[in-house]
């Protein structure tokens, strides 16, 4: 299996100027993250607030660029290229966004948001406009008879849908979804992940699925990496797997189950997600850790795969 | 503790609320859940006195607390009742929190004016309260700002106003939902835990039927302003009978098998202005028939719950 | 919420024929709406209606008291003072229109460069423009005055620079804003070009807030221009300006008062008929809280 995505030691730093008033500060949004994406898998990142998640999405398509790291995609250097490369390879590498009220400029049509894609690549679609805002429309499972409604007029899950047909326009091969549902009402995220299943399965995409939602993320994907603060402290090569991390544990122990039946004991795991401005060495769950031992508050723990499941804790489960 | 009869609800010409029924005892949890639009938050609105802030008025039903009709009850004491012995908990809390003053003020401030403490005793209260919160170093706590917390811990310090002066009932209008998921999860058990020790009559506003499924035990399904299935948690989910019940359910994966299929429901939530005629689902009811969308069905009770469906306790 | 972005989407996307007609649709619109399609009318038609020459002098006739055949009277001169009032409105509305579309194009052009680049470039365009706000109107026009000569030229050029600062500054705040939505994100993911970015997404966004800023800059022109023509720094004899009228009036206002005060009521009825009809649009589009976020 080729690998459409290989990341390597990406890392992102944020930092704000000192002023008069305030100390200069450094945030590692993104620290150390490598991973694999092969053609045809679907990989879910799931993390809280503030772990880099939506970050790592923008740097793998480079709409920021990382502080260190490297990235193939098809086997190709992308941080290599020119902005006119960069801006062809575009094409081919497409997003979905979390909020699809601000994902189409309202003053689009919804033909003309779905065409543009054409427009900015220079490039003609198959047949003619009308045909393929007809095909488009009718493949995310919209009535074509909507091509001429403005965004205002529709509503959010059929906006986010108008989203996925501007992204797969151009036909790409990997799609990431930046918690694509999580604005939706219950009964429109299960449309759309049913609709990205099967637009999977025609087209044989390969996604990045980026989330907060543990259960979510567990039906839609194969592979799951869990990120706290920056970094991926899990990756669970199936998603059945028991979690190795006490982080994964304790996500695990607060989803809940559509079902009384199966109501859980919540763990008493106290505290919040730390500031990412300035981290203390070490593990950066270590303060939140029931297990957490000296040897977590000075050094950091390494990403190592034991079996093939990778665990970035020195105590693992 | 709590009885809501046939409540309707309306603004101006529009009625987006009508035909909302539960009751509560102590000790209880009862959940609403819906999706947006379903008129969940406007039944908490009117538990609490509050609609006419927004321009809403009640225009039919009774709501009854402890023996006492609420619907007819005028503002100074309704206000005394609020806070008192109803306790609200609201979505967003850095918009139930007076940003430039102090936690431990706030806090006080409601015992001062319910229980007439003086500024001491409630402090001690307050501290006493924030304890079985555990809020770490309650004392240290009451001398910061809101902004110098985080979300979980000002929805804890919002809990601790709305128990201050020790309420029967709490209304929790989607507590969880603009926190983390561990937040929610420790928020959720808090307020099991309230529940059991102080036997309160909690009212659980939520989106989420895995949170429902955790913490509540009766539910009340809505959808498009109108109740359309009550019962204990476990015949609501073990039997549910109204279409838009087992959707809603099936629309949460459960991970227990690979060949599990979300498949969603199809159209989408309709706005106050086109709540459909008849059954307010039957556009996106699969089992619709001509009745549904002619007729509004009412209530049939079936096994411990009830539907309004005209099909309710027939063989899906 | 989503009825209000619903709304504010609306607004947007309807920028032009149906704003304006939501407009004209209070009866406040109306009234303001039709006087100022009347009054450009007859600025347009302005050699066909005028009864008299405006520049005709009638010695034998100077200081005519309103009645027939001067309607308004006349000045010391004997000119017809509803000719003039007639020709002045040409005089006022083509300067303010002129120089508040100089300011627009500019102001526009240097805030989306501004907002949308940012960085060094961003501060020193703002701190320039916001150095020719803090001069007074009257000394930007008489620097002119001093290089090209009192005239309509320089009272459109000092008109044009004393507004610049409000649209440079309108403009950089929207395109600031507007860089934030996704739609941006997910274009720039398409592809685009920067060139797209602007002209088919950030400047048709941010153009509604700036045209009706403008209108309502044009009123406030018009008051400006016949300040400066007051003054003599504005329109030179013979050319009617509102603004001339009023200062060669005021040598016979107790002898001839209607010299003074029709140029005087016209300008005033103007004024507040454009900021009504401004208030109007304001409303139809739904962007009072983006215009004065600027």
């Amino acid at each position: 299996m080729t690998n459409k995505l290989e990341v390597r030691n990406f890392s992102k730093q944020f930092t704000s100027p000192g002023g008069p008033f305030r100390k200069a500060r450094a945030m590692h949004a993104v620290n150390d993250v490598s991973f694999d994406l092969p053609a045809g898998r679907v990989i879910g990142v799931v993390g809280e607030s503030g772990c880099g998640k939506s970050t790592l999405a923008r740097l793998i398509l480079r709409l920021i660029e990382p502080s260190t790291g490297s990235l193939k995609f098809d086997g190709d250097d992308l941080r290599a290229k020119t902005p006119t490369q960069m801006r062809k390879l575009r094409a081919d590498m497409q997003m979905v966004f979390q909020d699809p009220y601000s994902a189409i400029d309202p003053r689009y049509t919804i033909a003309r948001a779905v065409m543009e894609p054409f427009e900015v690549q220079g490039r003609k679609p198959q047949g003619t406009a009308v045909e393929e805002i007809d095909a488009l429309l009718t493949m995310v499972g919209l009535n074509p008879g909507l091509a001429g409604s403005f965004p205002h007029q529709i509503s959010g899950g059929q906006k986010q849908r108008v989203g996925i047909a501007r992204a797969l326009a151009l036909r790409p091969s990997l799609l990431v979804l930046d918690e694509p549902t999580a604005s939706l009402d219950v009964s429109v995220q299960a449309q759309i992940i049913s609709l990205l299943e099967q637009l999977r399965d025609d087209l044989g995409l390969t996604y990045l699925f980026i989330s907060h939602d543990l259960s979510l993320v567990r039906y839609f994907c194969d592979e799951i990496l869990v990120m706290y603060l920056g970094r991926v402290v899990e990756a669970l090569p199936d998603t059945d797997l028991p979690a190795r991390h006490p982080y994964t544990a304790t996500l695990m122990d607060s989803t809940f189950a559509p079902d009384p039946k199966l109501r859980r004991v919540i763990t008493s795991l106290e505290g919040e997600v730390p500031s990412p401005f300035n981290l203390p060495p070490g593990c950066a769950f270590a303060d939140r850790c029931p297990g957490a031992t000296a040897v977590c508050r000075t050094e950091t723990p390494i990403l190592s795969a034991l079996d093939g499941h990778p665990v970035a804790c020195h105590h693992p489960l | 503790m709590l009885e809501v009869r046939d409540l309707e609800v309306a603004f101006g010409p529009v009625a987006p609320l009508s035909g909302v029924s539960f009751s509560l005892a102590k000790g209880e949890t009862l959940g609403i859940v819906g999706e947006s639009g379903s008129g969940k938050s406007l039944t908490a609105m009117s538990v609490m006195g509050l609609l006419p802030l927004s321009g809403g008025r009640i225009t039919a039903g009774s709501i009854v607390f402890d023996g006492q009709e609420l619907t007819t009850l005028a503002e100074p004491a309704y206000r005394k009742l609020r806070g008192a012995r109803l306790g609200l908990i609201t979505q967003n809390p850095m918009t139930s929190l007076d940003p430039l003053q102090k936690i431990g003020p706030q806090v006080d401030d409601v015992a001062v004016l319910h229980l007439g403490m003086t500024g001491s005793e409630a402090r001690a209260r307050t501290i006493d309260i924030l304890g079985t919160l555990r809020i770490p170093e309650p004392q240290l706590i009451c001398d910061r700002y809101p902004h110098q917390m985080s979300g979980g811990m000002k929805q804890r310090i919002v809990i601790a106003m709305a128990l201050a002066a020790d309420p029967d009932v709490l209304v929790a209008d989607e507590p969880t939902t603009a926190l983390d998921v561990t937040v929610q999860a420790q928020i959720i058990r808090l307020l099991d835990d309230l529940v059991k020790e102080r036997d309160l009559a909690l009212v659980l506003i939520t989106h989420d039927m895995s949170v429902v499924a955790q913490t509540c035990d009766k539910v009340v399904v809505m959808y498009a302003g109108r109740a359309i299935e009550h019962g204990p948690v476990e015949a609501i989910f073990d039997a549910p009978q109204h279409p838009y019940t087992q959707a809603l359910i099936g629309c949460i994966p459960k991970g227990l098998s690979d060949d599990e299929h979300l498949t969603g429901i199809p159209g989408t939530v309709p706005t106050v202005l086109n709540y459909p005629t008849g059954c307010p689902f039957h556009p996106r009811c699969l089992r619709a028939e001509d009745v549904c969308s002619t007729d509004r069905p009412a209530f049939v009770q079936h096994g411990q719950s009830a539907a309004a469906c005209h099909f309710a306790g027939a063989a899906p | 919420m989503t009825s209000m972005t619903g709304t504010a989407a609306r607004a947007m996307a309807g920028f032009g024929g149906t704003a304006v007609g939501r407009a004209f649709g209070s009866w406040l619109g109306k009234i303001a709406g039709g006087f100022l399609v009347l009054l450009i009318l007859t600025a347009i038609f302005a050699p066909w209606i005028t009864p008299f020459d405006y520049a005709a002098q009638d010695l034998m006739n100077g200081n005519a008291p309103p009645g027939w055949p001067h309607l308004l009277g006349t000045d010391q001169f004997g000119r017809d003072v509803l000719s003039r009032v007639i020709y002045g409105a040409r005089t006022s509305l083509s300067v303010s229109a002129t120089a508040i579309a100089i300011s627009i194009t500019v102001g526009m052009t240097l805030g989306a460069a501004a907002g949308y680049f940012g960085g060094f470039f961003e501060r020193a365009v703002m701190t320039v423009v916001d150095l020719t706000w803090s001069f007074p109107d009257i000394l930007i026009a008489l620097i002119f005055v001093a290089i090209i000569g009192p005239g309509l030229t320089s009272t459109t050029f000092a008109i044009a620079i004393a507004y610049l600062a409000q649209f440079t500054r309108l403009t950089r705040a929207q395109i600031v804003r507007l860089k934030r939505e996704t739609f941006i994100e997910a274009t720039i993911n398409l592809g685009a070009k920067p060139r797209h970015i602007l002209l088919k997404h950030l400047l048709p966004n941010a153009i509604a807030p700036v045209i009706v800023v403008g209108m309502l800059a044009i009123g406030d022109g018009i008051v400006l221009e016949a300040t400066l023509g007051f003054f003599g720094l504005g329109a030179q004899p013979p050319t009617p300006s509102w603004g001339a009228m009023m200062s060669s009036g005021t040598a016979q206002l107790f002898l001839s008062p209607w010299v003074i005060i029709f140029p005087g009521v016209v300008v005033a009825v103007t004024v507040i008929a454009v900021n009504l009809f401004g208030d109007e649009l304001i409303r139809a589009l739904d962007i009072r809280d983006r215009i004065r976020g600027a």
